[in-house]
């Protein structure tokens, strides 16, 4: 990663994650804050921009269509999982927002991380 | 219900309330709507296995989501269905008890000797020998089955979702059979949703995919035929709903789910 451009709603990813979540999901995403905050600090403590983290779950070959890795996806969910229990003193609840958000953005771009039901 | 409302009624339910359980009586129900459907050879071709998720231990329910299944872990009652490419064997006598009781009879060609000497070895037994042949028929048996079930299910008031499973894990975990080809699970619970979930979903125009007579000629639908099934509620108020997105909201912050 180099400098973290900031605000991140400049990265093509994070514009693609705002549109499907005005159109898909019925949300503003400019109504809470913490998303930007919290995809922020997730990218920060990975060191990966925010397109960065989508490409990580992807197998790109010349020539061919762009399709999930399997292994990448694993480790971006465990990363995911990980942010989510960093934070201590906060409740369940709270915990599961942090992780949400980064789910949504990565299914916003297409990558399906199941981490279930979290509270 | 009427038939007809239950058809209208039925949705792919994904929200369920994950912490009311089914009644097992309303799952019998569901099953013997499965066991009564058409079955060629009259062999019952779906096989299935009732699981209480919460029986199942966390690694294994993990093992089982697939990218399109993120509901799995909200049902209480998950039917592993199968077809049996065993179901074949004894087809000859069954077809022969057929005769014996009505279902089959000589008017249309059907005897004992014709079961024997021309259904069983020029037809059945290919069939039983070769699997990747006769699967299509016999997914489309479990099919039908499957619907029954479904169906039965929404009559009793319950929320019904057919999905794909990995099927490895569930194999080791419910010691299923190697001759059982899996097929789909099918979730059952109490929807969390409302049983419109969101309407009803799109579908192509009945023109564009039934034909009347030959292929190219579309099978034209009759309007007052459809009021009639707005009336008997077969047809309902299509999707999105205005208050969907709401609702899909409100669902996600209940079970801790992302946006």
């Amino acid at each position: 990663m180099g400098d973290l451009k900031t605000p991140l709603d400049g990265y093509s990813s994070v514009q693609t994650w705002y549109q499907g979540l005005r159109e898909q999901s019925g949300v503003d995403p400019a109504a809470d804050p913490s998303r930007l905050r919290l995809l922020e600090e997730f990218c920060r403590s990975v060191e990966l921009d925010p397109d960065e983290v989508v490409k990580a779950c992807l197998l790109e070959k010349e020539g061919r269509d762009t399709k999930i890795s399997i292994k990448g996806r694993k480790r971006v969910s465990q990363m995911v999982d990980d942010f989510q229990k960093q934070a201590e003193n906060l409740s369940t609840r709270e915990r599961a927002h942090r992780g949400n958000t980064i789910r949504s953005f990565l299914i916003h771009n297409g990558i399906l991380l199941q981490a279930g039901v979290q509270h | 219900m009427e038939f007809k409302e239950v058809v209208g009624r039925r949705r792919s339910i994904r929200y369920f309330q994950s912490w009311r359980p089914v009644e097992r009586e309303k799952i019998q129900i569901m099953l013997e709507a499965a066991r009564q459907a058409s079955c060629a050879v009259n062999a019952t071709f779906m096989k299935a296995i009732v699981v209480e998720r919460d029986k199942l231990d966390a690694n294994t329910i993990e093992a089982l989501k697939t990218p399109v299944s993120g509901q799995i872990e909200l049902a209480p009652i998950h039917i592993y269905t199968y077809a049996d490419t065993k179901a074949f064997h004894g087809a000859q006598g069954r077809l022969k008890k057929l005769v014996d009781v009505g279902a089959l009879n000589a008017s249309l060609g059907w005897s004992h000797k014709f079961v024997d000497e021309f259904v069983w070895p020029n037809i059945l037994k290919p069939l039983a020998e070769n699997i990747p042949q006769s699967i299509a028929l016999v997914a489309g048996d479990v099919g039908v089955a499957v619907c029954q079930a479904m169906l039965a299910g929404v009559d009793e008031g319950l929320g019904v979702c057919l999905t794909a499973f990995v099927p490895e894990p569930v194999k080791k975990a419910l010691n299923v059979p190697d001759h059982w080809v899996p097929l789909w699970c099918l979730l059952v619970g109490y929807p969390a949703e409302s049983w419109e979930a969101g309407g009803q979903r799109p579908r192509p125009p009945m023109e564009e995919i039934y034909h009347e007579g030959k292929y190219g000629t579309p099978f034209k639908p009759d309007p007052k035929v459809t009021e009639q099934l707005k009336e008997q509620k077969l047809l309902t108020a299509p999707a999105p709903l205005p208050w969907r997105k709401a609702e899909v909201k409100a669902m996600a912050q209940m079970f801790g789910l992302p946006e």
